[in-house]
């Protein structure tokens, strides 16, 4: 069997960004006085994250990240996710189960939301939410949600996170409002 | 970027290479940089000269084409000096052609020592693919255990036929596994022992079309003498031709991954 020398991109990205060799640029600055100046975009580009930015992955990308979307709660143009833990719904009615799923915490909404089939099985926009308080009696794991809509209870472990990123988020969105306001005026 | 010949601030490093001759290389850099060498005793850098700022940019095409350009004067200086010790990509150096004579001088021993350690090598990587399905097919016609859970199945109602079919797709997943490393086992030991250096890469690169459906038992890179490069390849086409297996047998490249110069100052 021969060794084939394929100019294969990807090959040769492996090589020329991961490895090689360096020089410290401590060691570089600090004992010889020539300051490495590099590195940057290999740095930059050897991140999976900044290849995909600059869009050198493209290609071999594609097709996972089509995947992955396929699986991914829908979300709006410039709503983002901020918050995001497995956990559980109370269903309502005669016979109370818990309903599985992410809860979602977005910059517009509060969503549980279930992968297999794909489904959002509750949701509520954050202007609607008036309050998100632990239940005492059930110890810490579990959270009422009040809203204008109605009432729901939220079982998760990370009820403390969840409810600190919605304060966060609740405040921010009061800020901007009042922004709003203060430039109309 | 260059700005006229050597008058510029800083040198792009390409590799370093066994030469004593300051010469020019032609116009094959980044950018169409001229690439020339700057030699202190026995060795050079392979270099050109730049603006001191790093190769930076957002358009995909670009960077790409950057980065052959500087494969691409790895593998010339490969042809004219042998094997060099090969600089990963945007390593920049502030300064001009003395700055670097200064810096191959104060590292001369390991540098001459490393270009050593390589001389008359070169890097080949090594991936080992293998069918899984085909294996497990093997494996359910042969195995005994296996025959015996999958026949079970048939006979049991659908729910213990489910959680005995669970228990069956698992036990098939561990003895496909340890059958496959157990056929190139041998193989692999000889790879080893042809390599002056073997290294077990764990960072997957996108393989092309024709492996895409196999699964990798492993995956190396190894820095090979000239000499061994041929009977490296018969290993290698001895673990080929086993029925469901594959071997990807990429080379020869500059020693990427077996260059060290982390604390030369």
């Amino acid at each position: 069997m021969k060794p084939e020398r394929e100019s294969c991109l990807v090959e040769v990205l492996d090589r020329l960004l991961e490895k090689g060799a360096v020089l410290s640029a401590d060691l570089i600055i600090s004992v010889a006085g020539i300051p490495l100046i590099g590195l940057n975009l290999r740095a930059a580009l050897a991140s999976m994250e900044t290849m995909l930015k600059y869009g050198i992955m493209e290609d071999w990308d594609r097709s996972s990240r089509e995947s992955a979307q396929r699986e991914e709660l829908p979300l709006a143009e410039d709503e983002e996710v901020l918050f995001r833990a497995f956990g559980y719904l109370q269903s309502q009615g005669a016979l109370s189960s818990w309903l599985p799923g992410v809860w979602h915490l977005t910059s517009k909404r509060l969503i549980l939301w279930r992968r297999s089939p794909c489904e959002v099985v509750f949701e509520v926009p954050l202007r609607e939410i008036c309050l998100l308080e632990a239940d005492e009696s059930e110890g810490c794991s579990e959270l009422d949600l009040i809203y204008s809509g109605g009432s729901a209870r939220i079982r998760l472990t990370e009820t403390e996170e969840l409810r600190v990123a919605l304060d966060r988020v609740l405040r921010l969105r009061a800020e901007n409002y009042n922004d709003l306001m203060t430039t109309d005026a | 970027m260059t700005e006229g010949p050597r008058v510029a601030k800083a040198r792009y490093l390409y590799a370093i290479a066994s030469t004593r001759e300051k010469q020019s290389i032609g116009n094959i850099g980044i950018d169409e940089s001229a690439v020339y060498t700057i030699p202190f005793k026995s060795i050079s850098a392979v270099v050109h000269s730049c603006e001191p700022r790093p190769y930076e940019t957002r358009d995909r095409a670009l960077a790409e084409g950057w980065i052959l350009e500087h494969s691409y004067v790895i593998d010339q200086a490969m042809k004219l000096f042998g094997t060099v010790l090969p600089f990963s990509f945007d390593v920049i150096v502030r300064g001009d052609d003395s700055t670097i004579e200064g810096w191959l001088c104060r590292n001369y021993d390991r540098l001459a020592s490393e270009l050593q350690r390589v001389e008359g090598r070169a890097e080949y990587s090594v991936e080992i693919y293998y069918d899984y399905d085909q294996l497990a097919e093997e494996a359910l016609r042969e195995n005994q255990e296996l025959r015996e859970l999958a026949s079970r199945i048939e006979k049991e109602p659908k729910g213990r036929a489910y959680m005995l079919k669970r228990t069956l797709d698992q036990k098939l997943k561990e003895i496909v596994a340890s059958e496959a490393r157990r056929q190139v086992d041998r193989a692999i030991s000889q790879i080893k022992s042809l390599a002056d250096e073997a290294k077990v890469e764990t960072k997957r690169s996108q393989p092309p079309e024709k492996y895409r459906d196999k699964r990798l038992i492993g995956s190396y890179s190894c820095l090979v003498h000239t000499d061994s490069v041929n009977k490296l390849g018969d290993v290698l086409e001895e673990i080929n031709a086993l029925s469901g297996f594959a071997v990807r047998f990429t080379g020869p490249w500059a020693p990427f991954s077996f260059v060290k110069l982390g604390d030369a100052a």
